[in-house]
């Protein structure tokens, strides 16, 4: 599959998931997964979605702009994303990247 | 891993930005030839071809100020990605650029690190 076309799909599915239902990240993260939020380290599955789920805004809406990936070796793959999150009721929307290093799930 | 990753993210990216901006052919120091790098969209491989590209960007002089950097260790390789923002100042400007840059750092048998992957974007206001 083209590496490009599979970064925008997790990138599609992994935002539209974010702003819809949040609770459902939990399927993308292991036990071994590390998350760096604004320099605050959580790692684990379950420690990442409760930090995902307790940010203090009920609803958000996060727009790309750009996705760039590259194969990061070990079947892995860097994807980096920069846009738009606007949260309800703040009149401009705040600017974000953010990097993920995706594995390929071990059956 | 006996060396503080947080102190060798820190001590790579000052070594790469005063690197880039006093003596950028060096850089190719850091890449092997399966080394990508993706500036502003635009995809390459190789040092050689990595370094072509950054020695021909149109400004002679640059000044990288570092605001933050983030590292986590990128899997059972022993490689470590680092994720860095900040301002790109270039002579003549009035205003810096803003920037964010990734960097997957792979270990060399030597004992140090080279640059497997790098991503450069500007941020645009």
């Amino acid at each position: 599959m083209d590496p490009d076309a599979v970064a925008k799909a997790f990138v599609e599915h992994y935002y539209s998931t974010f702003d819809t239902n949040r609770p459902g990240l939990g399927n993308l993260y292991q036990d071994s997964s590390m998350l760096t939020f604004e320099g605050l380290k959580v790692q684990g599955a379950q420690n990442i979605v409760a930090k995902l789920t307790t940010l203090p805004f009920q609803q958000c809406k996060h727009s790309v702009t750009t996705v760039d990936c590259q194969p990061s070796g070990t079947g892995g793959m860097v994807v980096f994303v920069s846009g738009n999150l606007q949260i309800s009721g703040e009149q401009h929307a705040l600017k974000f990247s953010q990097v993920a290093n995706n594995f390929p799930y071990q059956l | 891993m006996s060396i503080d990753p947080d102190a060798l993210a820190t001590a790579f990216v000052q070594h790469y930005y005063s690197t880039f901006d006093t003596n950028r052919s060096a850089l190719g120091n850091l890449y092997k030839d399966n080394s990508m790098l993706t500036f502003e969209g635009q995809k390459l491989q190789g040092a050689q071809n990595i370094v072509g590209k950054l020695t021909s960007l149109p400004f002679q002089q640059c000044q990288h100020g570092i605001t933050t950097v983030d590292c986590q260790p990128s899997g059972p390789s022993g490689g470590m990605l680092v994720f860095v923002s900040g301002n790109l100042q270039l002579p003549g400007e009035q205003h810096a650029l803003k920037f964010s840059q990734m960097f997957h750092l792979m270990p060399t048998p030597e004992g140090s690190f080279y640059v497997l992957n790098d991503i450069f974007r500007l941020n645009y206001a």
